[in-house]
């Protein structure tokens, strides 16, 4: 029984952190899908989504708001806008003077992006940890006398506005007229362009989304953790790649799915094994999958077109 | 012709501020340590300290009518960073060097100041690694993690009696170093260990490990690293209802960790130096600091300032610059600091080093610990 419950609690934490890996994911995958570029300072769009999310909770706090759900709502709103002007901005400045050059030039132009993010917001805010406290504190207990798995009121909200937003965007993408351009984009960037799409916005688009989405994770887990520095996005962005290569990037299931199996082996490396091996086990996952499916779980093998 | 012109002005311009540089009859000291970084806290810790020092030698007139200058170098707690900055300090004609702060970093730095013939004192790094190599130049204001490791096991063992504990550690030559130091200590006094791991530092999510220890039924952690990690954990195990005792070195003790934890450092158990701030003795230095809104209560601010001190009075009492016959004049002699009395041993040690078992509280204070 306890082992039984052991193992729930290490799935639960699993899949927390694997949602949140999901949710950063998505603008890999999306930007990948549709011009083939790894967007490397993605990880740094969640970072400033964080840092703006605890700017507005500490701000409002300070004028004297004390109703949590605004809080939370205030800073989801603003950090989304906030993160999504900087995705905007990130691509228009950094990628699109560069998109028809070779891929190694955009991917030199990312890491620039990503190494220039990192101390803009390091020049800003200082290199010291910010904390907030835990604005929902608390959740529910059950089990065992051996043990007793702790689910708290953030766990559950994380996994489910994960599950929430990867829906919305899914629906986006099948059912709208902009989703539809994606799509199309996708498949064929030049083809789509002389049907009439404007492929520049339907790219920009892409970036805006992925990073609402980061923004949408940054809230999440600075709530969740209650920290954040200028360095966060090295290792979640590290992550998140990982999830959606993992997935088979380009593909949206994919993403949320490499997420989840990521967060799974990292929390059952470390509660079965020893923490030591959790970044191992990551990784050593990632090798696997690249070795025998290099196009990932649920992604599609590239055919050459000639 | 008109650049030619322009690039001699520039040739001339340039000759002339050096020469005004020299003219100004400075000793220059470098201060290395973490500017930028996760850990620049601990950084001004020892900038206050030393340039408090430089001020007060230089109000007094100086080392023989030359004044003090202290020169930042940024090393951000990175091991590789460090090896730049020292270079960049044997570039820069620097002789004298208080610094690193993290042990990783010092280590490899001060493998260039021996070559180099540099004096360095760093007023942080407990890493007993550092002094082994036996560097002539190479000293330390602060303690070693063979004097710290000990005395929390002791209190451990002695005071807090868990019956299952779990050490955890951030992998890096400090905390790994501690954590490894205490496991020693518990183990011989019959302390049964039933968990023993390393995290990442910089990573943020420790469910896993809490839940596993809560597994474990663990009832004291003792965490050897920095506090943004552990400030972390405390959280979590807050929030995951694990409620073991959590103990850690110094490189916890900072105000910091409360706000990261909270309610959640609330009787956290610290090995610090003992609180200089408290002696009479330094009741003047304390005023000082107080009088610029300083805290001198940081665990490394009065090391820094001893650093400095020392350095200054060995320069005096040598009547040179040269650091080698500072550095044996600092071998040679008994000095009354800040920190107490110092004699150092061949390896550039401290003979005799106190620390002391703290509480913390989640407002950043400390008491002494029961």
């Amino acid at each position: 029984m306890d082992a039984t419950l052991y193992l729930l609690q290490q799935v639960i934490n699993g899949l927390t952190i694997g949602s949140t890996y999901a949710l950063i994911a998505i603008g890999y995958t999306m930007v990948y899908g549709i011009i083939g570029m790894i967007n490397f300072a993605h990880g740094e769009i969640y970072m400033i989504g964080t840092y703006i999310a605890f700017i507005v909770i500490t701000g409002l706090a300070m004028m004297g708001v004390d109703s949590t759900l605004f809080l939370i709502v205030a800073a989801l709103l603003v950090s989304m806008i906030v993160a999504s002007a900087h995705g905007f901005a990130v691509e228009r400045v950094a990628y699109r003077p560069v998109r028809g050059s070779k891929r190694l030039i955009a991917l030199i132009s990312a890491i620039g992006m990503s190494i220039f993010l990192q101390n803009y917001m390091r020049l800003a805010q200082g290199s010291r940890d910010k904390a907030i406290p835990n604005l929902l504190p608390g959740g529910w207990e059950f089990g065992g006398d051996g043990f007793a798995v702790n689910l708290s009121y953030m766990q559950v909200i994380i996994f489910f506005v994960t599950l929430a937003s990867m829906g919305v965007l899914a629906l986006f993408i099948s059912r709208s007229r902009l989703g539809r351009a994606c799509r199309a984009c996708s498949q064929d960037r030049g083809m789509a362009n002389l049907l009439g799409i404007n492929t520049d916005l339907v790219i920009s688009m892409t970036f805006v989304i992925g990073a609402a989405l980061a923004a949408v994770a940054g809230l999440l887990l600075g709530m969740y953790y209650g920290v954040v520095n200028p360095y966060i996005g090295f290792l979640a962005g590290l992550k998140a790649f990982t999830a959606a290569v993992l997935g088979g990037i380009g593909s949206i299931p994919g993403a949320m799915l490499g997420g989840l199996i990521l967060g799974i082996a990292e929390a059952l490396t470390g509660g079965y094994l020893s923490t030591e091996y959790k970044d191992v086990v990551a990784f050593g996952l990632l090798i696997l999958i690249l070795l025998f499916r290099p196009w990932g779980i649920l992604g599609k093998p590239e055919v050459e077109k000639i | 012709m008109k650049n030619m012109m322009r690039k001699s002005l520039l040739a001339l311009a340039v000759g002339a501020g050096m020469t005004s540089l020299a003219a100004q009859a400075e000793i220059t000291i470098g201060l290395a340590g973490p500017v930028t970084g996760p850990l620049a806290q601990y950084g001004d810790m020892q900038f206050i300290g030393a340039e408090m020092a430089i001020e007060r030698i230089n109000q007094q007139g100086g080392v023989d009518g030359e004044q003090l200058k202290g020169v930042k170098y940024d090393d951000a707690c990175d091991p590789k960073q460090a090896v730049a900055v020292a270079n960049q300090i044997v570039n820069d004609g620097v002789r004298f060097v208080v610094g690193h702060l993290c042990s990783s970093a010092t280590q490899p730095a001060s493998d260039i100041y021996a070559e180099e013939g540099i004096l360095m004192i760093t007023a942080a790094s407990t890493s007993p690694a550092i002094t082994e190599a036996g560097y002539e130049t190479v000293f330390r204001t602060i303690g070693l993690d063979s004097m710290q490791g000990p005395v929390a096991g002791n209190y451990i063992a002695e005071q807090a009696k868990p019956e299952r504990m779990a050490i955890i550690h951030d992998k890096q030559q400090y905390g790994e170093g501690i954590a490894t130091g205490v496991k020693e200590t518990v183990e011989e006094a019959g302390v049964d260990v039933v968990v023993f791991e390393g995290i990442t530092a910089g990573d943020k999510d420790f469910s896993s490990l809490i839940s596993k220890l809560k597994r474990e039924n663990v009832d004291f952690v003792y965490y050897g690293g920095y506090h943004p990690e552990l400030g972390l954990l405390l959280r979590q195990s807050r929030e995951l209802g694990f409620d073991a005792q959590y103990m850690g070195p110094e490189g916890v003790g900072n105000p910091d960790i409360s706000k990261i934890a909270g309610e959640a450092s609330e009787g956290l158990l610290v090995t610090l130096p003992q609180a200089f701030e408290t002696d009479p003795d330094n009741a003047d230095l304390v005023a000082a600091f107080e009088a610029k809104n300083q805290d001198p209560s940081g665990p490394f601010v009065m090391p820094a300032y001893t650093a400095v001190y020392l350095m200054a009075e060995a320069m005096k009492a040598t009547e040179t610059t040269d650091p080698y016959e500072v550095a044996d004049y600092l071998h040679e002699n008994t000095f009354d600091t800040p920190i107490g009395e110092v004699q150092y041993d061949e390896k550039g040690d401290l003979e005799e080093f106190n620390f002391v078992v703290y509480t913390w509280h989640a407002d950043g204070t400390k008491t002494e610990a029961q």
